[in-house]
């Protein structure tokens, strides 16, 4: 009896030593990564709890739990944009040191990932995440559409070039607009379902995939912190006006606070010819349609340079954690070759080197191309510690004029520097 | 035995006390306490998300801040809108309804139940579900409007001249019977002699509203439009859901941004000095509201 109470005892002292809490956003990766964590447990006897918050509020329920040292995760897959606050305010712990002694290298990693997700300050040795989930922004379109002669003559015969996958943001806009209102298979079909959402970030990921393209610049290369004349130059003002026109002219009727799941949805439902969303969705896209008759992804578009708005996040480990050793051990796990090859196989999207270098990795899925494509042109917002309040101006000043149809962009622009000015000189950095 | 004893001994007033110590300890602990705080707060400087960083006194200057801030006059002129709107449908409505339900007829109660419902459901899945009724493609409000005049399509949510319109809707379809229940109550208080003394002076049923209905029941009618007045003034959790205060900011409340500005760009030094200010608006304009509804239930 005796012996019993006390192996019982033992069992569930053990159990709660031997478990440490991951979080991160409520998306199909997360489901591929609890999947895959089963593998963890069975080896090291580590059990992993997962807490998956919704997008919509994924930044305010963690920088909540970090800003008040909340104890409740040991890892958190967070934001690329929040490294910078995660180093800066001491929320996440330095890898440096683990890192040498585990032998991981962050040359392993791709260089864009190991940039974005890894350090701070931008560019330098001092890692504060490991590489967890590459992703960008890109496109999915109707291919089965696309095929159709009558459709594909009809549009030849109006822009004077095949349907397919357009080079530059003015196809983009001729074939969607091409689709807006069109009736296929006895149903209304428009356009494309971009990001159009207020709340939180979407419809600055959006209107960033077409300033990126254009060739927009945040801040003087030779200046810090610089912006007037580059996050406001004329190409920028153009890619705005442009995202209003392609709202205008291609969205659905009421994609007006639309981010993730709502353009997959409209494009699931067949509404939509395109889709704008994260990589992260493209293996439950492509999951159903097997024989990659119906669905066709591509990077996104160039205009005056080719580059694409940087997704995805870096594994860290919060420094309030009773059981940073338990989420050191989860990392150098996670870390190895043959379980990012894994990932990969899930429908996560592995940074490791090894596994995008693979010679099969191009052709291993539809999306695997593109994906490198991608990776190897992407550019992020803010990742100042300060970053979610540089992003709010935005959202409200992009929204109001994209959706709400009010001022000019070149307004809205001078608005969101105003702002930034304003948050840089209160963090000391102007 | 012991215990019987000491209670005897204690005075009128220290069992006073002792019954209203709680209270007032939680009053102080969980509303005085932060207030004092948050005003000591609007003196500064200080970000809640920046550790170590120790706050500096900054004087008036949060303050002046937010009253020289176009942005705040804008939400404020938001917030205002969105109340006048929503306080003379539910009084028009509700007393209406209030009129209606006085009268006896078959199944009285029952429609009585079904009209309360939407108070009793929460306003966060409210603001998604109208979402969905809102939506230009499958809505039903879109349908039901198009089924009496053809407008085509129309967004209730992107458009910023109709969002403003879409919130104003669902707060009074969500709490105009509550402003109905307050003025059925105050219909039932009206003793039936003064109709009977009016039938007698051959007053017509419009000057028997006007003399003895709608005097018997505006107090009540005040009272529930400063209840529904000092909520709507904090609104939140409804349009979040329903509209994130866009298109842009056409529908950002001021309760929205004070939460955006406290909670999300961590300003609370800031924030606090706007809170203190929306506490000091609703706090004057209530107690404005409260005397003229006390010389009102006078005469």
């Amino acid at each position: 009896m005796i012996l019993l109470f006390v192996s019982l005892f033992s069992f569930s002292v053990n159990s709660n030593a031997k478990s440490i809490t991951l979080g991160w956003a409520a998306w199909d990766p997360a489901n591929a990564l609890q999947e895959l964590t089963k593998e963890f447990t069975a080896e090291t006897g580590i059990d992993v709890n997962f807490e998956f918050v919704p997008w919509p509020n994924f930044a305010d329920r963690m920088l909540n739990e970090l800003n008040n040292k909340g104890k409740t995760f040991d890892l958190l897959i967070g934001d690329s944009q929040w490294i910078g606050a995660g180093a800066v305010y001491g929320h996440y712990v330095k890898l440096n040191d683990f890192f040498d002694k585990e032998g991981i290298s962050m040359n392993d990693f791709s260089p864009a990932t190991v940039y974005a997700y890894s350090t701070w300050p931008k560019g330098s040795e001092n890692y504060y995440a490991l590489p967890a989930m590459g992703d960008a922004l890109a496109w999915a379109y109707r291919k089965d559409w696309f095929d159709r002669p009558e459709l594909n003559s009809e549009f030849k015969k109006k822009h004077g070039y095949d349907l397919g996958v357009p080079a530059n943001w003015n196809q983009l806009h001729d074939m969607c607009s091409f689709f807006q209102g069109r009736e296929i298979d006895g149903q209304k079909r428009y356009g494309a379902a971009i990001n159009t959402e207020r709340g939180s970030e979407g419809i600055t990921m959006g209107v960033t995939a077409a300033m990126y393209a254009w060739g927009m610049e945040y801040e003087n290369p030779n200046k810090p912190y610089d912006m007037e004349g580059f996050f406001n130059s004329p190409q920028a003002v153009e890619a705005v006006e442009f995202y209003r026109k392609l709202y205008e002219d291609c969205a659905p009727p009421g994609h007006s606070d639309a981010y993730m799941v709502a353009n997959l949805d409209a494009y699931k439902s067949g509404q939509v010819a395109f889709q704008m969303n994260w990589y992260a969705f493209w293996p439950g896209v492509s999951k159903e349609d097997s024989d990659g008759r119906v669905s066709g992804f591509f990077a996104n578009p160039k205009q005056n340079v080719a580059a694409a708005t940087l997704g995805g996040q870096g594994i860290s480990v919060v420094k309030y954690s009773d059981k940073q050793d338990l989420a050191l051990e989860y990392i150098k796990w996670f870390a190895r070759p043959d379980i990012q090859q894994k990932w990969w196989d899930l429908g996560g999207y592995s940074c490791h080197n090894d596994v995008l270098n693979s010679p099969s990795f191009p052709t291993s899925t539809v999306y695997a191309q593109g994906f490198l494509d991608s990776m190897g042109i992407v550019k992020d917002f803010w990742q100042e510690p300060t970053f979610v309040e540089l992003m709010l101006p935005m959202q409200e000043a992009i929204h109001d004029y994209v959706v709400n149809g009010k001022g000019t962009a070149k307004g809205a622009l001078d608005k969101i520097i105003e702002e930034w000015v304003e948050v840089f000189e209160a963090d000391g950095k102007l | 035995m012991s215990v019987k004893k000491k209670f005897k001994g204690l005075s009128d007033k220290a069992v006073a006390w002792l019954f209203i110590g709680p209270s007032v300890f939680l009053l102080l602990a969980i509303n005085i306490y932060p207030l004092i705080y948050a005003i000591r707060m609007s003196f500064t400087n200080f970000y809640a998300n920046k550790i170590g960083r120790e706050p500096e006194f900054v004087g008036l200057k949060n303050y002046i801040k937010v009253l020289n801030k176009e942005a705040i006059w804008e939400k404020m002129q938001v917030t205002a809108n969105f109340m006048f709107w929503t306080l003379l449908l539910q009084a028009v409505i509700g007393l209406g309804l209030a009129l209606l339900l006085n009268r006896k007829f078959k199944g009285n109660e029952l429609l009585t139940t079904l009209i309360v419902l939407p108070m009793m459901l929460s306003p966060a899945v409210v603001g998604v579900f109208w979402t969905y009724l809102y939506n230009p493609q499958v809505g039903l409000f879109n349908y039901v409007i198009n089924f009496f005049h053809d407008f085509g399509s129309f967004d209730m949510i992107g458009s910023s001249v109709l969002a403003p319109w879409s919130i104003v809707i669902v707060d009074t379809w969500m709490w105009t019977p509550f402003t109905m229940l307050i003025c059925l109550a105050g219909l039932r208080s009206v003793p039936n002699y003064l109709y009977e003394a009016a039938e007698v002076d051959r007053a017509s049923k419009w000057q028997q509203f006007i003399y003895i209905t709608l005097p018997s029941v505006l107090p009540f009618l005040l009272l529930a439009l400063l209840f529904r007045g000092i909520e709507n003034f904090k609104m939140f959790d409804m349009v979040v859901e329903l509209t994130s205060g866009g298109p842009g900011s056409a529908t950002e409340l001021a309760s929205i941004n004070l939460k955006r500005e406290a909670f999300e760009k961590w300003k609370t030094g800031y924030s606090s000095a706007f809170a203190v200010i929306l506490f000091v608006t609703i706090f004057g304009f209530g107690n404005v509201y409260v005397k003229v509804m006390n010389k009102i239930k006078e005469r």
